[in-house]
């Protein structure tokens, strides 16, 4: 039996907490596309899941870490977009990716720089479209409404790069007393 | 990091774990044991402290037996295992001096 979710969340950690929610209620996640999910009916709760955002390895890294993943017990669930979900069977112990706050610290970086760029890029071109914007003829005024596409895309992506910075400062503060 | 900075938990283990040739899955078993389940470490966090140890050259890849790819602890890497065990004795000596007194020693 299958179900499809429609759900938007801006914060990785939210959805992954959904996801785990609907795992435990036996709904697993088979497929996810931007705000679609599709999960298949099975037994409640034997599997933790995690998303990881891969975006910026190569596709050689990607392989690597994937096997890696594999041997660890893991499978991957699905991979799109830079984002991945895997899951481990909840009888293993508890599953985290990353489990100290160095490597937290650096996943966060990481994410930080992709997020950060698509935001400079998504503002610059916003404004750019929107200042060709004169004269009323047919090409501006699709330039306009890309920039207006360019400047919202802008605002979604600046929401959870301001989480993550604010996630980041945190974990940084905690490192000065503890590993 | 220099490397005079005290070495994380994780890497400590890793290190440790690598005095025989481990894949990745192995070091976190192995670590997991050591510590008595303590220490449980992810695999994002061993995935890329590897890639930070080869680049160091403190650990190196074995020759691949199979698929899965093993490790090995290097002389730079058991030095670096020496300076940490002679940091975290001073702390331990000390910490035994200041709180149980000269007896304790």
């Amino acid at each position: 039996m299958k179900k499809v979710k429609f759900r938007f969340y801006l914060d990785h950690e939210k959805e992954e907490k959904w996801i785990n929610e609907m795992a435990g209620s036996g709904w697993h996640l088979k497929k996810f596309t931007l705000g679609r999910f599709t999960f298949e009916k099975g037994e409640p709760g034997t599997c933790i899941y995690r998303n990881e955002f891969i975006s910026g390895m190569s596709n050689d890294e990607k392989k690597d870490y994937f096997e890696f993943l594999k041997d660890s017990g893991i499978t991957i669930v699905h991979e799109l977009g830079g984002w991945v979900y895997m899951k481990k069977d909840a009888a293993d112990g508890p599953f985290e990716i990353y489990t100290d706050t160095e490597s937290k610290i650096s996943y966060y970086k990481r994410m930080l720089n992709m997020f950060l760029f698509l935001f400079v890029l998504n503002a610059w071109l916003g404004f750019m479209n929107i200042s060709v914007f004169g004269n009323h003829t047919k090409i501006e005024f699709l330039n306009s409404a890309i920039g207006i596409f360019n400047v919202a895309a802008a605002l979604l992506i600046a929401v959870p790069t301001i989480k993550i910075i604010r996630r980041k400062r945190e974990l940084n503060g905690k490192r000065q007393f503890f590993e | 990091m220099d490397d005079k900075s005290p070495l994380t938990e994780g890497v400590y283990y890793i290190l440790l774990s690598l005095y025989e040739p481990r894949h990745g899955y192995g070091i976190m078993q192995f670590v997991s044991e050591l510590s008595r389940g303590r220490v449980e470490l992810g695999p994002g966090t061993i995935y890329g402290a590897i890639k930070t140890l080869v680049k160091r050259k403190w650990i190196v890849a074995v020759d691949e037996d199979g698929r899965k790819k093993e490790y090995v602890i290097t002389d730079a890497g058991k030095q670096m295992v020496v300076s940490e065990m002679n940091r975290l004795y001073e702390l331990h000596t000390n910490g035994l001096l200041i709180t149980k007194g000269e007896d304790a020693l």
